[in-house]
């Protein structure tokens, strides 16, 4: 798990390559329950890190032991090279989002973004000056007098945001900062912050439980479960190549032939997962494509066709018992071709299968 | 739910019947005040305002209530520290033996003033070899006072939850300056509410009172009751009661608009 220089086309700053945070056999137990169980990693500066896992898996609880409101029950938290393992969270350099944003109610916007430089001593026209610079980075300028109440979700994420980013962090942690906010907001909102981390180059770590976003945000990704980091890699890594059934079926929709299954079906040994997407299927009879060398076919019949608008999910009852799910995206020639009770043969390349542990 | 227009009328009955006799014999004595009649006869011959002339300069109804005015003030002071530190400490932190200091603090508010009073008694004089004055009566006050703003408090803090405090210290705050900046203004309406009730319990209290208060110290209430049946200073008991009526409406009043608008806000 050594640091991974991310090889980001997109990232188009040069991060110096040192460590932002590093966790070795960090644990939290509360009571008999493993929070966080012996986890260790690096996270590089400027990199846009996310931590993906069902609530419980213990994301937050990392989160929380790196912003300091959680003591570590073992194990050791560095940030850019220092011991703040035990240290208070105002002694730390590192600002959170937190998922309730935690405005206070009783400040103006404005007040509230200058929190940081109030407490820091900072002068008042100086923290003025700088709260409304944060205001406007995230175009919130105009409503600097107003009170956090009179704000909607979104423009309360980004009070939020401002106030984190006004005392110039080296770290921002976000705790599901994008979870209160409907689809289309929080679509814009994830362009509007990979920007402003590219802008910003500070290393975020993200927490979510959200696989779309993990992938689409991040430069690496931490896939946890009961406490654990049971795969870490880039977002092409954990979906092209998961390692795991619990991966495989988190990240994405999987297909997942046990290994009795994957001997039936592909001749082969252990257990192995095949994404949707990877599959095509054609009507029994009419295949114009002949399996050539290392495409699998198998027949079977359709139990579901669901329309997504890109799309169809097509579910597929193979004739020795195996379900499948295919995802076949629109392209507009085939018109209403799959129906439920159809025949089809389903087919998909032996390249395309990834074998799990 | 819809109710029948029989039930409704039984319903304004009961309710016109309590209201009735909660407040008639509250308004008897306000119009006794003014009642010229010695033994307050019925219907009253006339009205006066000699009454209160005469409470108005009589030393013991004015140092009652300076007595009870200062054990409220000092009570409610104390409870008002103690109270909020407690709070925030079973609000905000875990420690060995949390619930059964809840419950401890809880407990004075519950227990019969009866019994709070003996115990005091004895622990002051007897344990502790202290003489029973104003300090005693004090303290004894503080005892039940404390429950109103730990109740109070405890409310408060609990609906807002613990990540403003974070936020603060996330942002560079350290322990005193969240308190100062974030916790005590968001508190401020909870600690008056719980101040008000306070100041109110211990204003008229007086079974405690009567056995943790010194010959010295005359309360308001004990005043009342010693001079209640002196026919010379009945008159100047119901104007005295009128004054404490006020007194004690006002400040629950403006405790409930208060718990009210702080309700209305969030």
């Amino acid at each position: 798990m050594a640091v991974s220089t991310t090889d980001e086309t997109s990232a188009g700053l040069t991060a110096p390559s040192g460590t932002a945070i590093s966790l070795r056999g960090l644990s939290k137990h509360f009571g008999e329950v493993r929070a966080v169980d012996d986890v260790d990693l690096d996270i590089a500066d400027g990199e846009f890190f996310s931590m993906l896992g069902p609530s419980g898996s213990g994301k937050t609880t990392v989160l929380r032991l790196v912003a300091g409101f959680e003591q570590a029950t073992s194990g050791t938290i560095e940030l850019a090279g220092e011991d703040v393992t035990s240290r208070a969270p105002f002694d730390r350099d590192v600002n959170t989002v937190f998922q309730d944003y935690a405005l206070f109610p009783h400040m103006s916007v404005l007040d509230n973004v200058a929190y940081g430089l109030r407490v820091r001593g900072v002068k008042k026209s100086v923290r003025r000056r700088q709260a409304e610079e944060a205001l406007g980075t995230v175009q919130l300028a105009h409503l600097a007098d107003r009170s956090p109440g009179q704000l909607s979700g979104g423009q309360r994420q980004r009070v939020a945001l401002a106030r984190s980013i006004v005392v110039q962090p080296k770290v921002l942690l976000l705790d599901e900062p994008l979870g209160a906010l409907d689809l289309k907001l929080r679509e814009q909102m994830q362009v509007e912050l990979k920007q402003l981390q590219r802008n910003l180059g500070i290393t975020f770590v993200f927490v979510t439980h959200d696989q779309e976003e993990a992938l689409t945000l991040s430069d690496r990704v931490a896939v946890f479960s009961e406490g654990k980091i049971v795969q870490l890699g880039t977002p092409q890594e954990i979906y092209e190549t998961p390692t795991s059934e619990y991966v495989a079926s988190f990240v994405g929709t999987s297909n997942i032939f046990d290994s009795a299954t994957s001997q039936r079906l592909l001749g082969r040994d252990g257990t192995h997962a095949l994404r949707p997407e990877k599959i095509s299927i054609s009507a029994s009879g009419t295949s114009t494509r002949s399996g050539g060398a290392g495409v699998v076919r198998a027949e079977g019949v359709i139990s579901e066709s669901i329309y997504l608008g890109t799309g169809h999910r097509i579910h597929v009852l193979l004739d020795d018992g195996t379900r499948l799910v295919v995802l076949e995206q629109s392209t507009g020639a085939q018109a209403q071709r799959e129906q439920r009770g159809e025949k089809v043969v389903a087919s998909w390349s032996l390249d395309d299968l990834v074998p799990l542990t | 739910m819809i109710l029948g227009a029989g039930v409704k009328r039984i319903l304004a009955t009961l309710t016109a019947l309590t209201l009735l006799v909660m407040y008639l014999p509250l308004m008897l004595v306000v119009l006794n005040s003014f009642n010229t009649s010695r033994s307050f006869a019925w219907p009253p011959s006339g009205l006066t305002l000699e009454w209160w002339r005469r409470a108005w300069s009589s030393d013991g109804a004015r140092e009652a209530v300076m007595t009870s005015v200062q054990v409220a003030l000092a009570s409610t002071a104390i409870a008002l520290v103690l109270g909020t530190l407690m709070s925030l400490a079973l609000q905000r932190y875990s420690f060995f033996g949390k619930n059964s200091v809840n419950l401890l603090v809880i407990l004075p508010i519950a227990l019969p003033g009866i019994v709070t009073g003996i115990a005091l008694n004895n622990a002051f004089r007897g344990v502790m070899g202290i003489q029973l004055g104003l300090l005693t009566v004090i303290v004894a006050h503080a005892t039940f006072c404390i429950v109103t703003v730990f109740n109070n408090v405890q409310a408060r803090l609990r609906r807002m939850g613990g990540s403003f405090e974070e936020a603060s210290a996330d942002l560079g705050a350290g322990v005193w300056t969240t308190f100062r900046l974030v916790t005590f203004p968001q508190l401020r309406s909870a600690l008056l509410a719980g101040g008000l009730l306070a100041f109110a319990l211990s204003f008229d209290e007086i079974i405690v009172t009567t056995f943790t208060a010194g010959a010295g110290t005359t309360t308001l209430p004990i005043w009342i009751l010693n001079n209640l049946f002196r026919p010379n200073q009945a008159p100047i008991v119901n104007v005295v009661a009128v004054v404490l009526i006020l007194l004690s409406i006002v400040p629950i009043w403006i405790a409930q608009k208060i718990s009210g608008d702080a309700e209305g806000v969030r």
